[in-house]
């Protein structure tokens, strides 16, 4: 049975200032280099008969760790335990001559994969036949097209039938048929409890083909677990990414948003109103957390009039950060909403429903806010905790509603 | 644990005979498929070396025979040690671009990386074996023949040992140090010269000189050559030092590719 874990992986990666320090080091015994940690207390274990994705922002370490589980590099410390025989599409065509035809190309990659002998001329019709090069079969490689080329090295790697594939941004070539073809041929991997480890910038594919994910972030690994909901996060984190890390310190708590407010009314130094409560529901009036799309969520806050005759207009916007809106709802168009006049002591509750949420990925706060009768100067705002949307399937960051019909004639 | 590498490095083309085989063939016939030329280059370079060689000895310096090897002339004296030296050459030239050649296949696929410095000895001397094959048929038929010529291809063999070692350490230390490549190229030359291919040891008047040359390996395997191929007649001295050399060196360079193959990886 395949099998893949990893236990408490790390690799270093030692910066020599100049080549000849790496000698002078191995001879003088003096440490000359600058240690680069690539990969920090990586572990995870693949369950037999899954399929792994990886993901992560350039340099996350994503290859290195390839690179790792199939042994061209080796752990600075840490345990890596492999059963069952691993073939590796790191780089398409990367034994290939270029010099040679492509069927040549074919015998000699099958001995580097390792398949026995008596198998090869067996497997010969099969990859060219999957590969589709027909006559280019007996021309040099060097002739070929990349989409030929890349069809060839994935023909081979995955006609060997290893126990365990291990591709890096393989599908990322060739044309629309071969890409469905990959696919195929992938999902008939997972049908057959092989394990298959596959790193990728494309996230359907990713979601499409791995039971499990991995979000690797500086050489860390952020979040493992289902793809759906890996992925999710991933994107949202990408969508976000100028924000996200800032997004924090950026919502002003309760106390300064009042302190900004008064400071805005410096001239009267009393505030016209507080908002007491903000809240986000279920339509049915209990508190949620996450939201999951295209469905309806009750909007609510409380507020407080802090003097006689106060007028103004209500708001609530969906806010990626302070600053950052994605959508606003306000009274501003509501002619049968009451704008007051409100009198000191009176306790306001502002409700909204707003119907089939159409953000796909993310996570985002709800504002509530009063502002002047002309709807431009806001009194008081106030946010509410982080809302996230819930991991599902696609591509995009918002998702419709949508009706589905198919008519067959004849 | 040294045992047990020491029989990895020993079993590597054996157990790995498909990988071998494929890269071998594949190594041998790209010589001749990416120029015109192909197989006439190979043999060119020591034929046109060997012609150069005669003029200027032969010609300029009028040496017609040698010392000791009766009537045969100098050219095939030079040959007989040239061709031999030319496989070692070859190999050793090569060795220090072996692993750099392919690093994308090293970084990439996970395959007994230790194949290809044997791949990198065997083409050679594969090759240059075809050039001292025909020099020796035509030696036979010009009565040179006799029973000690079955020694000859135990002799290569040892050679071949002898240039696999340095060769595993000399591509696995240019992973690390590039210079290595010029300086492997300057002291192939360097050895060329200080090894009596193109011309006779006994040249040399200081007896405490010439037992100075005993120290390089390349002399005894030449003398050997020339001894059997010419004179049917082997001095031991020369046997007791390349059986020792050769198996030191391609044990000791196979040690030492199989402990730092590890790391290439990281800096390939």
């Amino acid at each position: 049975m395949p099998h893949v874990s990893v236990q408490n992986l790390n690799k270093d990666f030692k910066i020599y200032e100049r080549p000849q320090d790496r000698l002078f080091e191995i001879i003088l015994r003096r440490q000359r280099h600058q240690l680069y940690h690539v990969l920090s207390d990586i572990s995870f274990a693949v369950p037999d008969g899954k399929s792994l994705g990886i993901i992560g922002d350039n340099g996350a370490g994503k290859s290195t760790l390839l690179k790792l589980l199939v042994g061209t590099l080796q752990p600075t410390s840490g345990e890596i335990s492999i059963e069952g025989q691993v073939a590796a599409l790191l780089e398409l065509g990367a034994g290939f001559h270029p010099e040679f035809t492509g069927r040549k190309n074919i015998y000699l990659n099958a001995a580097l994969l390792g398949v026995p002998d008596d198998n090869i001329a067996e497997l010969e019709k099969d990859i060219i036949a999957f590969s589709e090069l027909d006559y280019f079969i007996d021309r040099p490689v060097k002739t070929y097209s990349s989409g030929m080329y890349v069809r060839l090295a994935f023909s081979i790697a995955t006609m060997v039938r290893p126990d365990i594939l291990v591709i890096d941004e393989a599908l990322s070539v060739g044309d629309m048929a071969f890409q469905k073809k990959c696919v195929q041929r992938m999902n008939e991997f997972r049908q057959q409890q092989k394990t298959m480890i596959f790193c990728s910038h494309s996230m359907f594919h990713v979601q499409e083909l791995c039971d499990i994910a991995i979000w690797l972030d500086k050489g860390k690994i952020r979040e493992i677990g289902d793809s759906d909901k890996v992925v999710g996060h991933y994107e949202d984190f990408c969508n976000n990414k100028k924000t996200y890390n800032s997004i924090r310190e950026d919502i002003p708590t309760e106390r300064d948003t009042s302190q900004e407010a008064s400071k805005a009314n410096a001239s009267d130094d009393i505030q016209d109103c507080k908002i007491n409560s903000i809240a986000v529901k279920s339509p049915d009036g209990s508190d949620i957390a996450t939201v999951k799309p295209l469905s309806d969520v009750l909007l609510e806050m409380e507020v407080e009039v802090l003097v006689d005759t106060m007028e103004g207009h209500f708001g609530f916007a969906f806010m990626k950060s302070a600053e950052e809106p994605i959508a606003s709802f306000l009274t501003t168009n509501a002619d049968e909403i009451e704008l007051g006049v409100f009198a000191k002591g009176d306790i306001v509750k502002v409700s909204l429903i707003v119907e089939k949420v159409a953000m796909r990925v993310g996570e985002f706060y709800v504002l509530g806010g009063l502002a002047d009768k002309s709807g431009l100067l806001w009194y008081e705002t106030k946010f509410s905790k982080l809302l996230a949307m819930e991991a599902n399937k696609g591509v995009g960051p918002i998702i419709m509603k949508c009706d589905w019909q198919l008519d067959k004639k004849g | 644990m040294l045992l047990t590498i020491l029989r990895e490095w020993m079993l590597t083309p054996f157990a790995n005979y498909r990988l071998f085989h494929n890269f071998s063939r594949q190594d041998f016939l790209v010589q001749f498929t990416a120029s015109i030329g192909g197989f006439l280059w190979l043999i060119l370079t020591p034929v046109i070396h060997i012609i150069i060689y005669s003029f200027v000895f032969s010609y300029i310096f009028q040496i017609r025979s040698v010392e000791g090897f009766g009537e045969t002339t100098f050219v095939v004296f030079m040959m007989v040690g040239y061709l031999p030296w030319f496989a070692f050459a070859d190999s050793i030239s090569k060795s220090t671009g072996l692993l750099l050649e392919k690093a994308p296949l090293i970084t990439k696929v996970k395959f007994p990386v230790q194949i290809i410095p044997y791949v990198g000895t065997v083409i050679p001397y594969l090759t240059h074996a075809i050039g001292f094959g025909i020099l020796l048929l035509y030696l036979a038929t010009q009565g040179y023949l006799n029973w000690m010529w079955i020694y000859l291809p135990f002799i290569f063999f040892f050679q071949f040992l002898f240039a696999l070692g340095l060769v595993s350490i000399l591509s696995a230390l240019s992973v690390f140090l590039r210079d290595l490549q010029q300086l492997v190229a300057l002291g192939v030359t360097v050895w060329f010269f200080l090894t009596p291919i193109i011309y006779p040891i006994t040249m040399l008047q200081n007896e405490d000189v010439r037992n100075l040359f005993l120290l390089n390996p390349m002399h005894s395997f030449v003398s050997l050559y020339r001894e059997i191929v010419l004179q049917g007649q082997v001095h031991f001295i020369y046997l007791q030092i390349i059986i020792p050399v050769s198996l030191i060196t391609y044990f000791f360079g196979g040690w030492l590719f199989m402990k730092i193959k590890q790391a290439f990886g990281d800096v390939l």
